[in-house]
């Protein structure tokens, strides 16, 4: 009998598949009404744009709108990326993520020591507040929406940088749109502790990350303010669960510490958005957004006892996941972040972003970035599936799915609550060896085959049969001359003695706990710099990472 | 009598993505390498400091944001300087002419990402034979 077995042809032979989402969640042979019994359409899905907003945050839907179509963009000096993004904004993109480079990112200038062969390498460098006019040179803070790739402490320097560019361009803070990224945890890829406590004290940063909050809310209430940055950690390698709980129960801590601090929920919360990754399982991610968005909304509106309806909406920028792409065959990337595109938008999000097929060989290049617009066109304005609000609500797998997730979601987020909630979760290192073990667990199942990766672990093909593509070029040493020469210039024509007290006005008002927003905005006014800025509020709390003169 | 090889491997400069790195790490141990692991943003002397005190038979460093060329060369001046001569191996996004530069520059080995667990353990003996 065993050799009849044998001797089935190949392709009559069952191909091996596991039956399970990527999260480890058990797909079924056919979905029936039985899998979603007591499902109550009104309490579950209800209308559009209304609570629980599983079916979405708005009414109409892309019909209304179609989701944002970021382009990234930032590379080398503020000038040359303003003529980028000048260049851009006349041929279609409509909004911009501005990604900074190393340096920027921990609030060191590009003439510290500490950034040689570092600066404008993976995105643009800021260091002064002539930096961001510059990025605003051709557009307007009320007219064209940025989101800088950025974290506490840094982004209360570049908000304080975006409300000065506002008040010389006589546009009131009201007015300005944007989206303010401020999620202190995951901003910087990668999960140890170290790469937010290296160069600045946790509970500075935590400090920071509030006083953003509270100048928006209280002064800017169009600007999205970002609460959690769930892609980066979802990059790390954590599945769809992980992913879900880590995110909303981050942002709940950020919640609660706003309210200890004594903002208005109905307040803060109105304008908090989420970014998010899109994996390559296709359902299981649509699933997640519509759980995230139902669980939410509960949360907001039992345990917060948000009696705003604005705040309990959850709504979300996606990019496509960048560690589902690989460097073998790389043009097969561009399929995979269709897939997850269509996903995004099946999931209703307000914004997308692709990784480039390259990312897996080098930094995206102007041709690859092209082409993750161009996807999202296809998908917006050929496909079709924008003509209908959320038009896989109903599926009965798609329903069953987004229950059994939810659920999952919940039961991780209580996880972490009885680990003291996320940021005891960081402090203590819980995240990290939850992010470690869904590593190695990743690359187990690379390598066993039980993930299925194309080009990696089946169908691979030798180097020579490569199709080669263009690269990105690096001009790190020459950007790196250019901004220390500009920086030398900047400082020499200031005032030093209102440089000096402006500097001794950071130093006082950390110490006495005031919100410090305005206290930078005079700072750069008094061309403190951004990494001054920085030293500044590390001297005002005893803090030093220097050692050996560098 | 055997004694296991001892790696060290390092992230240097301020790249922060550790996802290979790490992976990398547990992988080599899994297999029989005791592996230092000296977490993030690392100068070149520190590494070549420590790879001195703990002996270690290889070093290895990754790199996702570009500073590849800039670090490696600051890390084999570093070693050369202190007369330390152990194999190099690097990882992570390099395109593949900087791999082909890393190499002439004296990197026994660039890893790119994709490359399966027992490959890496493959090309990690071939290094240290």
């Amino acid at each position: 009998m065993a050799d009849k077995a044998t001797a089935i042809p190949a392709w009559k032979a069952k191909e091996e598949q596991l039956f399970e989402t990527g999260a480890g969640l058990e797909i079924k042979e056919l979905y029936t009404p039985d899998d979603i019994q007591g499902f109550d359409y009104n309490r579950d899905l209800g209308v559009p744009g209304e609570y629980p907003f599983t079916r979405g945050p708005y009414p109409g839907m892309y019909r209304e709108r179609i989701w944002t179509r970021r382009f990234q963009v930032g590379f080398g000096t503020p000038q040359e990326t303003s003529e980028r993004i000048r260049y851009l904004a006349e041929t279609g993109a409509n909004g911009f993520v501005i990604t900074i480079d190393l340096p920027t990112s921990y609030g060191f200038d590009s003439d510290d020591p500490i950034s040689r062969g570092e600066v404008g390498v993976t995105g643009v460098a800021i260091s002064t507040l002539e930096d961001m006019e510059t990025l605003y040179e051709h557009t307007s803070p009320d007219s064209v929406s940025y989101a800088l790739s950025i974290r506490p402490p840094v982004s209360a320097v570049t908000l304080a940088m975006l409300c000065c560019v506002a008040e010389k361009r006589g546009v009131s803070l009201d007015r300005v749109v944007g989206t303010q990224q401020n999620d202190p945890f995951y901003q910087m890829s990668g999960g140890p502790l170290q790469t937010h406590t290296q160069f600045f004290p946790l509970d500075g940063i935590l400090r920071l990350t509030i006083d953003n909050i509270e100048h928006i809310s209280t002064r800017m209430p169009r600007l999205n303010w970002m609460v959690t940055n769930g892609y980066n950690l979802r990059e790390t390698g954590t599945d769809a669960i992980q992913d879900g709980a880590f995110s909303l129960a981050h942002a709940f801590d950020i919640f609660r510490m706003c309210s200890e601090r004594g903002l208005d929920v109905n307040v803060f919360a109105r304008r908090a958005s989420f970014f998010l990754s899109c994996s390559i399982d296709f359902f299981e991610e649509i699933a997640k957004y519509r759980a995230l968005r139902r669980l939410y909304a509960k949360t907001m509106r039992e345990r917060f006892a948000a009696t705003n309806p604005e705040c309990w909406r959850m709504r979300f920028s996606v990019q496509s996941g960048g560690n589902t792409l690989t460097t073998q065959q790389p043009q097969i990337n561009i399929i995979r972040a269709a897939m997850e595109c269509l996903a995004a938008v099946f999931g209703g999000a307000q914004s997308v972003h692709l990784s480039s097929y390259d990312e897996g060989l080098g930094l995206p290049t102007e041709e690859s970035s092209r082409i993750n617009l161009r996807t999202q066109q296809v998908i917006a304005y050929e496909t079709g599936v924008t003509k209908t609000v959320d038009p896989l609500g109903g599926s009965y797998y798609l329903e069953n799915l987004t229950n059994r997730m939810e659920v999952a979601i919940a039961d991780k987020m209580a996880e972490v609550e009885e680990h003291g909630g996320l940021a005891e979760c960081v402090r203590t290192g819980w995240l990290e060896r939850q992010i470690n073990e869904a590593r190695y667990k990743n690359q187990r199942d690379i390598d066993s085959n039980r993930r299925p990766l194309i080009g990696v672990n089946r169908y691979r093909i030798s180097p020579e049969d490569e199709i080669p593509i263009k690269i990105h070029k690096i001009k790190a040493s020459e950007w790196g001359e250019r901004r220390a020469d500009y920086l030398r210039r900047y400082r020499e024509g200031r005032d030093q003695t209102a440089w000096a007290d402006a500097m001794a006005r950071i130093d006082r008002a950390w110490k006495e706990g005031a919100n410090m927003v305005p206290v930078i905005m005079d700072a750069l006014r008094n061309k403190v710099t951004m990494g001054e800025c920085h030293e500044a509020m590390r001297q005002a709390q005893g803090f030093s990472f220097r050692k050996g003169g560098r | 009598m055997t004694s296991r090889k001892r790696v060290l491997l390092a992230k240097m400069g301020l790249d922060c993505h550790d996802t290979g790195i790490a992976t990398v790490a547990q992988m080599m141990r899994e297999n029989g390498y005791e592996v230092i692991y000296m977490g993030l943003h690392n100068y070149a002397d520190e590494v070549v400091n420590t790879a001195i005190a703990e002996d270690v038979d290889l070093i290895g460093v990754s790199f996702l944001s570009g500073q590849h060329e800039t670090q490696t060369r600051e890390l084999l001046d570093a070693m050369k300087q202190a007369e330390l001569n152990v194999p190099v191996m690097c990882g992570g996004i390099i395109p593949p002419d900087d791999a082909q530069a890393l190499k002439q520059m004296g990197v026994a080995d660039v890893i790119e990402p994709g490359t399966l667990t027992p490959d890496l353990m493959t090309r990690v003996s071939a290094i240290l034979s």
